[in-house]
């Protein structure tokens, strides 16, 4: 029967990322900009301008460019950008990882800020830790992320010298790990390189606490209204009826509460893949966001497009784990 | 009645009271005296609104807030469970005293199996190990002749019907054997048959442990069946308190005889017995507060309320103008 | 009459409902009396009616133009003449912060007005057509439809994708944040229509005969539109930042026209090497100005909920 969910879930995936490939090729088609200008630069002779249009299938009709692209895309090419003049599945592939590392320690901070805040906040109704939750929520939602990057740089790298400078995930003189998960800690980690760890760490602090601190508020408004109403619920006051302990009762409400949260979490997953764009051009991550929107302000196609169909197909495999884990934990949907 | 053994459960003068925005507070229980021994079984009947889950509440020690004791204390097994620290209430919830509602489906925590739910109960307060009490759970579904207790264990409640999760919700009020058991208009809401069943399993397992049982209700048909004594109430009162055969043989507040008077099949009975307040009419205060209903009030009862008295027979009733004789 | 009544545990007097003019004076009562059991509340207001005053007398309330720059004072910190100090070309910071709210409040309201418009709209009707059978139902799951793909997309290289096909100006920014928002609403009013829908009183006007667009109009839509208002404050606030964060990437605001994003990003290298009041004191401008719409936004969310009102209004006096 899970078999056949997935099954049907994929099924209904592909019509979707049809549509999202449709609208973004014609989206990006309608950027003005001559590739082959900026290619060629502008003293290039007409001649040699028509000749790379050619190359490049530009000069072919719209349908046809684009069921080419499909097709190609099919078979994993995405063309190439021509800024840096690679295929845009390799510049891709380079790319995500650093994303995914930065978005998904972020997001873990987040939630290591917001999950506790959110339960205690529900916990006591009143008193400081519940109003300074509400603070919270308010104001994280309302900081500007590159704002708040700038202002952590400032006060912890230019004013205190405490973490590295805002460059790219490693010192440029130390030799990253092996590949092995693609995130320099981790890989670091495993393969027991001590400079690379200590190095890719600093690097790595403080776009995580950007990121963490900054969604740490949906995650906390989440967890509050969900654990509140968890708290307040029928099967709660049954459980303190019968004089369970209290930590246990804890326990099984937040066990209740869990799916929302959960699915809060998926949600902003999906949201900062390209979300987390403004915090990588800051710290120059090297990401896959920073790379769109260089695609995008230049008048570059290809890495557009790769970038939003890889993030389209990522947010909708999150989202697919997401119900399986909802399904998991919330026997209800099962019924 | 034997003086020497303690009773279980005392309540002596209790006020309970809410207050309202800008109105008067609500008296929803007025100078309420019960006293049940070990062992008894108590039935408590009124409508909607008199304040009997109020009652339940407070013997729990759980009047909802804003509602709060005012006066007066409820004693279990010689203690104040109000006055106790949370640690030693949760102690006693569950394992000496314990509840079963009505509509139980959405008081059971929906994630976690009904099986483990009961053998929850027996594992915090027993201090048994987890595969005994999962034992003792699975027993406790025979008990209450769930069919097929094995598949059941592991239910959730969301797949179980009305009256299954009921047995579920006696189970769990049942596992630690406590000494007395409270059931909140435990039936209402189920087919008549299956309500049947239900009353039987509760009067056998509540006999068989030898606990006592406050069964609250709003069909006072049901308390015949058990009961020993009934104690009627009206607007967060005790207007009649009495041994069953003795009651039903010869209620004697006019709220009791209109209330079996509405299960016979006289409709002349009924009619006599029953009296539609006329728009606007309230109970004045100071007065009784069933006069706008009662079909036998006098002057003396809108200006004077009546206080509960004892009358032949060891019964007690609240009215100045009880029926003693044969008048029905 | 209830037993509870009859029973003399309540008072059984009803509360004359006022008319007219006196309702609306006891609104206006009603409403001070929430902004004053809850400050949080006055506060968003406050600071909301402050940043909307100041982006209309800027031009008054600012020592320095807009765009005055004078290279001779560049990079001086806050304090004597120019109260924020001055940015790298030697422009007042404080006056560049007072200017910049006519163009991020501009851009953000009439954007996210367009979007609740366009989105209420169509949500409205897919709403309400989405039960029949008619073509009508199939055009409703292709706009559903739409909005799934639309939702898809990265929200942030989506707004820049459409700044650079339209070209980059405050059009274009208006028509971005219009079009990334617009979905939101479309849900919401769907979901609201699809529940007033089924309503006793909807059927009967449909039974007496009104037109599916008067139907809408007068019944279904002012009762949905609840959610969507409370909605609107939160997402002007939201929207302000992602106009600041286009204008920070460089597809935004055109520099040197003041916006706090762009002022940000001006004052970006400034910062490492330790000049930190360009880029600082926008930011905390726009972290005021959001956290007041968001503030706007709750006490729009409690007011407009009935249920929500009793309670509050039940904790006053």
């Amino acid at each position: 029967m899970l078999l056949r969910y997935i099954a049907r879930r994929i099924l209904y995936v592909i019509p979707q990322l049809f549509g999202i490939i449709l609208v973004s090729f014609l989206l990006v088609k309608l950027i003005p900009g001559d590739p082959a200008v900026m290619m060629l630069g502008p003293t290039a002779s007409e001649q040699s301008l028509a000749a790379l249009r050619d190359k490049m299938g530009y000069s072919k009709p719209l349908w046809q460019q684009f069921t080419y692209y499909i097709g190609a895309a099919v078979h994993g090419d995405f063309g190439s950008s021509w800024q840096t003049t690679r295929p845009v599945t390799e510049d891709l592939l380079q790319r995500f990882p650093a994303t995914l590392e930065l978005v998904t320690f972020g997001l873990l901070a987040a939630i290591a800020i917001g999950f506790p805040l959110g339960v205690a906040a529900a916990r006591l109704q009143s008193g400081p830790v519940h109003k300074f939750a509400g603070y919270y929520r308010l104001v994280a939602g309302a900081i500007p992320d590159f704002w708040l990057a700038l202002v952590l740089i400032f006060v912890f790298y230019t004013r205190l010298g405490w973490s590295a400078p805002p460059l790219g995930r490693i010192d440029m003189a130390v030799a990253p790990p092996k590949t092995i998960t693609g995130s320099l800690v981790i890989d670091s980690l495993i393969v027991g390189d001590v400079g690379a760890l200590s190095s890719s760490f600093g690097h790595l602090v403080l776009p995580v606490l950007t990121l963490g601190i900054v969604n740490a508020g949906p995650i906390l408004k989440m967890t509050q209204i969900t654990m509140t109403r968890a708290f307040s619920s029928e099967f709660v006051r049954y459980a303190e009826m019968f004089g369970l302990p209290r930590r246990v009762v804890l326990r099984q409400a937040v066990r209740a509460a869990l799916p929302a949260v959960v699915t809060i979490i998926s949600v902003l997953y999906g949201f900062l893949i390209g979300g987390a764009v403004l915090v990588e051009i800051v710290f120059s991550w090297g990401g896959a966001g920073q790379y769109a929107v260089q695609g995008v302000l230049n008048a570059d196609v290809n890495p557009v497009l790769g970038f939003v169909v890889f993030s389209a197909v990522l947010s909708l495999i999150i989202y697919l784990v997401v119900d399986l884990i909802y399904f998991a934990l919330d026997p209800r949907t099962r019924g | 009645m034997a003086e020497s053994t303690k009773p279980i459960l005392e309540i002596s003068e209790l006020w309970v009271t809410f207050p309202a925005y800008r109105a008067e507070a609500i008296h929803a229980l007025k100078g309420i005296d019960l006293r049940i021994d070990q062992g008894e079984f108590v039935g408590l009947v009124g409508e909607s609104g008199s304040g009997k889950t109020t009652l339940a509440r407070a013997v729990m020690g759980f009047v909802p807030p804003p509602g709060r004791v005012e006066r007066g204390r409820v004693l279990f097994n010689g203690r104040d469970l109000s006055h106790l620290d949370d640690d030693a209430r949760r102690a006693v919830l569950g394992r000496e005293l314990a509840m079963v509602i009505a509509n139980p489906r959405a008081e059971l925590n929906p994630v976690i199996p009904v099986g483990r739910q009961i053998s929850n109960v027996a594992y915090y307060h027993l201090g048994m190990r987890r595969a005994e009490t999962d034992r003792l759970a699975l027993n406790m579904l025979r008990a209450v002749r769930i069919p097929d207790p094995e598949r059941r264990f592991n239910a959730y409640p969301h797949d179980l019907s009305g009256g299954m999760a009921q047995r579920v919700a006696i189970a769990m009020a049942l596992i630690c054997s406590p000494k007395l058991v409270i059931s909140d208009d435990a039936t209402s809401g189920l087919d008549v048959t299956v309500q049947a069943q239900v009353l039987d399993l509760l009067q056998r397992m509540v006999g068989e442990k030898g606990a006592a049982a406050l069964f609250i209700t709003r069909d006072i048909a049901i308390t015949a069946h058990f009961c020993s004594r009934i104690a009627i109430i009206y607007a967060g009162e005790i207007v009649e308190l009495a041994e069953t055969a003795a009651f039903f043989e010869r209620p004697a507040h006019p709220y009791s005889i209109m209330l079996l008077a509405a299960f016979s099949h006289s409709p002349a009975l009924r009619a006599r017995w029953t009296r539609v307040p006329s728009d606007g009419e309230t109970a004045t205060t100071g007065g009784c507060t069933f006069a706008p209903r009662c079909v036998r009030r006098q002057n003396r009862c809108v200006v004077e309320a009546p206080t509960l008295r004892q009358l032949t027979g060891g019964r007690r009733v609240r009215c100045h103008f009880p029926v003693e004789s044969d008048t029905a | 009459m209830s037993s509870v009544a009859r029973s003399g545990l309540v008072p059984p007097t009803v509360p004359r409902a006022p008319k007219g003019s006196e309702a609306r004076f006891q609104r206006l009562r009603f409403f001070f009396a929430i902004l004053r059991a809850r400050p949080s509340f006055a506060v968003g207001y406050g600071i909301v009616a402050t940043v909307a005053i100041i982006a209309l007398l800027a031009p008054w309330l600012a020592p320095y133009g807009p765009v005055t720059a004078d290279p001779s004072v560049y990079l001086l910190p806050p304090g004597g003449n120019h109260l924020l100090g001055t940015d790298g070309t030697g422009m007042d910071i404080f006056s560049r912060v007072l200017f910049a709210p006519r163009i991020d409040l501009a851009i953000a309201i009439v954007g996210t007005f367009v979007s609740a418009t366009i989105g209420g709209g169509l949500g409205a009707l897919v709403g309400y057509y989405e039960g029949q059978q008619t073509w009508r139902r199939a055009v409703s799951t292709m706009v559903m439809r739409s909005a799934d793909v639309l939702q898809a997309f990265p929200v942030f290289v989506f707004a820049i994708a459409l700044v650079a096909v339209f070209g980059q100006s405050v059009k274009s920014i208006i028509l971005a944040v219009a079009f990334v928002n617009t979905p939101i609403y479309l849900r919401l009013m769907r979901i609201q229509v699809r529940s007033i829908r089924q309503l006793r009183y909807v059927e009967a006007a449909y039974v007496a005969g009104a037109s599916d667009l008067a139907i809408l109009r007068r019944h279904v839509i002012p009762n949905s539109i609840a959610p969507l208002v409370a909605q609107l404050s939160v997402n002007i606030g939201w929207s302000v930042l992602l106009t600041a964060g286009l204008s920070f990437v460089g597809a935004g605001v055109v520099a040197p026209t003041p916006e706090w994003g762009s002022m940000v990003a001006m004052g970006f290298q400034n910062v490492v090497t330790g000049q930190w009041w360009p880029s600082v004191f926008p930011g905390i401008a726009l972290c005021i100005t959001v956290v007041g719409f968001g503030l706007v936004g709750e006490s729009l969310e409690v007011l407009l909920d009935p249920e929500r009102r009793h309670v509050l209004s039940g904790s006053l006096r």
